[in-house]
């Protein structure tokens, strides 16, 4: 299988996406094959490895941190329509991922698809604790919630310092559907609900089947929470079962996102990404795949990453359980020892 | 050898410490310091001092070799980066030296003992007595073992009792050498204690500031603002920031036969402490127009830290650590792939080394454990101006220069901040009468009675 355009590309992973059809091992590599071909920091990286690519597993990943230095992407200037960046403390770099309309449609069928697999939101109304895209136009994640609400719902502002959440809308929505009787969908970054309900005076118990999909990470936008102390936080002050928390995980440098359970289950918690993603976990050391319950850096394989690269390696450390992952962090040098320190990231 | 119960740590975790036991503890050693060592004579504690540094590099004291045996287990460091460190760190305390940092501190080794003046007092008609505090409190930092017992052995010399608080997980060397020390005198060894718990627990530590009359104190900013603003007033407090070094290699040095060795000196300043240190290098700057160029001695760099590899190796870290390393070399293979001016050169089949090269001379911060960048520069003030960054946070600036050189770029270097210089291959092995962040080190911690006759 040969892809010779892009739409063409875009067009066979949205059938997959869609209906399963295709494999993904022969998708992989003819998406690869052309970004190979069009994606120049990508090709010379690839050149400059030798590598002769024959299997997914061997297509060479690029790490997160290239796309803030280089432009990962296969159009020109002009075909550019929207970029999404990587959130971070501010002054820092920031990844860039470029689209146009058909990969964004690829990376919305993508979303919505595997949202709907593990939220099941049908029956209920939403609120993002996200600003709406118009406020953030280049956060991957306010796209993303406005793409799965039906009515969207929006009680984040994007002030100088950072995002925060408008507790009166978050406070009325909670409130409409309690009188409604109507189960909520409440869905933010972490620290979004960390700074919510620290500042919530009366906990509230939101109607039965109401739900919650948090996702990343704090960048020190609010103290910092391990998650079962998050989600300990969530369930008492909202009143949502433990077991109708999801955890999701997500970049901008990625079209696909994981979840850590579908809504309901009460089995042990484990990220998973959609067919059309397929992960590696690889030894820091050899980068040799890990075996199951080995900790490694996480590789994704991403047919939604249509005018980018579909391999990225991440920055993150997993455990390889089953089918998924468990998330266990960022690899980041330790805690400066002795007294070095880490200045910046490069 | 089982080591004996003197000490809180060597009871954790098992038993659970309180403030109260912590206040007990400090009381208890305030009262064995002026029992057993405020009166000690200077002399005798250096006799002593020097003594035991020559013990612990003697293959057969039993300390050493307890730090040698499960020294990797315990610090992560392999026996020879241990063996080399200890080796280097003890070699510098010998009686001349200590002598002669008392001296250079205080006018004379022996002002903690009586009432002295330099010439220039008693042309005054003066005289003045240092006297230690009474306690202190350390809250040492991370897993580097040297900066701790340098800090103990500064309060031994000043005659203070001391606490000291080790970080989660570096307890491991300063507890053997409390225990080397209370071997060799008990009562020294009694104005010791040494505690751990995790940074920031409050009440522990408010019973230690309550009783220690001054803090010491290595950590983060944060960490140091932190405790800074949770003492007490009227303590002394002594905070030794993040600091990064870098080296600098003038393009006079770089005939072949030097840079080879420059090289080699400079892969032992990585190597050292797996370049986890405040002094350890995270650039080589290197002059471009010699007759190696910067990327060439980038190279030799790489060999000769490879050849160390082979007798000291790095040791295993953690997964997040390995993890950046493995996620940084990806980045800088794509850089090197992508743009003609970046190289990369890397152990094979592990972490254990990367270097760096880049013409772009922007200081980067490595992520340690034996990553070091190379960068090509014109001179000193371009290398001061890529470095600005950094500027106010750098300790130890490696130079190799030629003598006519050497000090106007020190001069140049003082003025914009750095506190050190020394020549590469000694960035991590500082000299006992070191001025930690360019500040006296005895000198800020004793109090002086000024006697006008």
């Amino acid at each position: 299988m040969t892809f010779s355009t892009f739409n063409e590309a875009a067009e066979a992973v949205s059938r997959f996406i869609r209906n399963g059809e295709g494999r993904f091992g022969e998708l992989a590599l003819a998406l690869f094959t052309l970004q190979l071909k069009h994606v120049p920091a990508y090709r010379d990286l690839c050149r400059a490895r030798h590598v002769s690519v024959n299997h997914w597993r061997k297509i060479p990943a690029v790490p997160t941190t290239a796309f803030r230095d280089f432009e990962i992407t296969s159009l020109l200037l002009n075909e550019r329509t929207t970029v999404f960046h990587s959130s971070g403390t501010t002054g820092t770099v920031f990844s860039r991922h470029w689209h146009d309309s058909s990969s964004l449609a690829v990376y919305e069928n993508s979303l919505q698809s595997w949202f709907h697999a593990h939220l099941a939101p049908e029956d209920c109304r939403t609120l993002s604790l996200t600003p709406a895209p118009a406020e953030a136009p280049h956060s991957s994640l306010a796209h993303m919630m406005l793409t799965v609400q039906h009515t969207a719902n929006f009680s984040g502002t994007n002030s100088p310092r950072g995002w925060e959440v408008n507790a009166d809308t978050a406070q009325r929505a909670c409130v409409g559907a309690i009188d409604g009787n109507q189960p909520l969908l409440i869905m933010g970054a972490s620290f979004s609900f960390v700074q919510w309900l620290d500042g919530m005076k009366a906990p509230i118990a939101l109607p039965t089947g109401s739900r919650v999909m948090e996702t990343g990470g704090y960048k020190g936008r609010s103290r910092e929470l391990p998650k079962s102390e998050l989600h300990a936080l969530i369930a008492q002050k909202l009143g949502v079962r433990p077991d109708h928390i999801i955890s999701e995980y997500g970049m901008c440098e990625l079209g696909s996102q994981a979840y850590d359970r579908i809504v309901g289950r009460t089995d042990c918690p484990t990220f998973t990404f959609p067919a059309w993603a397929r992960i590696r976990i690889v030894s820091p050391e050899t980068q040799a795949e890990v075996a199951e319950g080995e900790t490694g850096l996480l590789q994704v394989f991403d047919l939604a990453n249509i005018r980018s690269v579909l391999a990225i390696l991440t920055g993150d450390l997993a455990v390889r359980r089953g089918d998924g992952f468990e998330l266990i962090g960022r690899a980041t040098a330790s805690e400066p020892r002795g007294c070095s320190l880490a200045l910046s990231e490069s | 050898m089982e080591l004996p119960n003197f000490f809180i740590i060597d009871t954790q975790p098992e038993a659970r410490l309180t403030p109260s036991m912590v206040t007990e503890a400090c009381r208890q050693l305030k009262r064995n310091r002026t029992q057993y060592l405020r009166d000690i004579p200077t002399a005798q504690t250096i006799t002593l001092l020097a003594q035991l540094a020559d013990n612990w590099r003697d293959d057969l004291f039993p300390f050493r070799k307890i730090a040698l045996e499960a020294g990797q287990e315990a610090t992560g460091f392999s026996p020879a980066s241990l063996a080399r460190g200890l080796d280097e760190f003890f070699s510098r305390i010998t009686e001349e030296n200590l002598h002669n940092f008392m001296a250079q501190e205080l006018g004379d080794s022996r002002r903690l003992d009586a009432p002295l003046g330099t010439p220039e007092e008693r042309s005054d008609n003066r005289t003045a007595f240092a006297r230690g505090p009474e306690l202190i409190g350390h809250i040492t930092a991370g897993n580097l073992p040297c900066p701790t017992l340098m800090s103990m052995v500064h309060g031994l010399l000043v005659g203070s009792a001391q606490f000291v608080k080790c970080a989660e997980g570096a307890g491991f060397i300063p507890r053997l050498f409390a225990h080397s020390v209370y071997h060799t005198h008990a009562k020294l060894g009694a104005c010791l204690e040494l505690a751990r718990w995790p940074g920031g627990d409050n009440p522990l530590e408010e019973a230690l500031f309550k009783e220690a009359d001054c803090i010491v104190a290595v950590g983060c900013d944060e960490t140091l603002d932190a405790i800074r603003s949770r003492l007490p007033i009227g303590k002394r407090f002594l905070g030794h920031g993040h600091r990064v070094s870098f080296g600098y290699i003038h393009k006079d040095y770089l005939s072949r036969a030097m840079a080879r060795e420059l090289a080699e000196n400079a892969a032992r300043d990585v190597a050292a402490w797996n370049q986890l240190g405040c002094l350890s290098p995270h650039v080589f700057y290197v002059e471009r127009d010699g007759a190696v160029r910067p990327e060439q001695f980038a190279e030799m760099l790489s060999d000769a830290i490879d050849a160390l590899e082979q007798s000291e190796p790095r040791g295993k870290i953690s997964e997040a650590e390995s993890g950046e390393i493995a996620h940084r070399r990806s980045f800088y293979e794509i850089r090197a792939a992508h743009t003609g001016d970046v190289r990369q050169w890397q152990s094979e089949g592990s972490t254990a080394w990367t270097v760096v090269f880049e013409e772009e001379p922007q200081f980067a911060t490595s992520c340690m454990n034996r990553f070091i960048h190379v960068k090509s520069v014109a001179d000193i003030d371009e290398t001061l101006r890529a470095a600005e960054m950094a500027r106010g946070q750098v300790s130890t600036v490696g130079l190799a220069a030629p003598k006519s050189e050497t000090e106007a770029i020190v001069i140049k270097l003082a003025h914009w901040g750095v506190t050190r210089v020394c020549p590469i291959g000694q960035m991590q092995n500082p000299p006992i009468g070191w001025r930690h962040d360019g500040r006296p080190t005895l000198g800020d911690l004793v109090t002086w009675t000024d006697w006008e006759q």
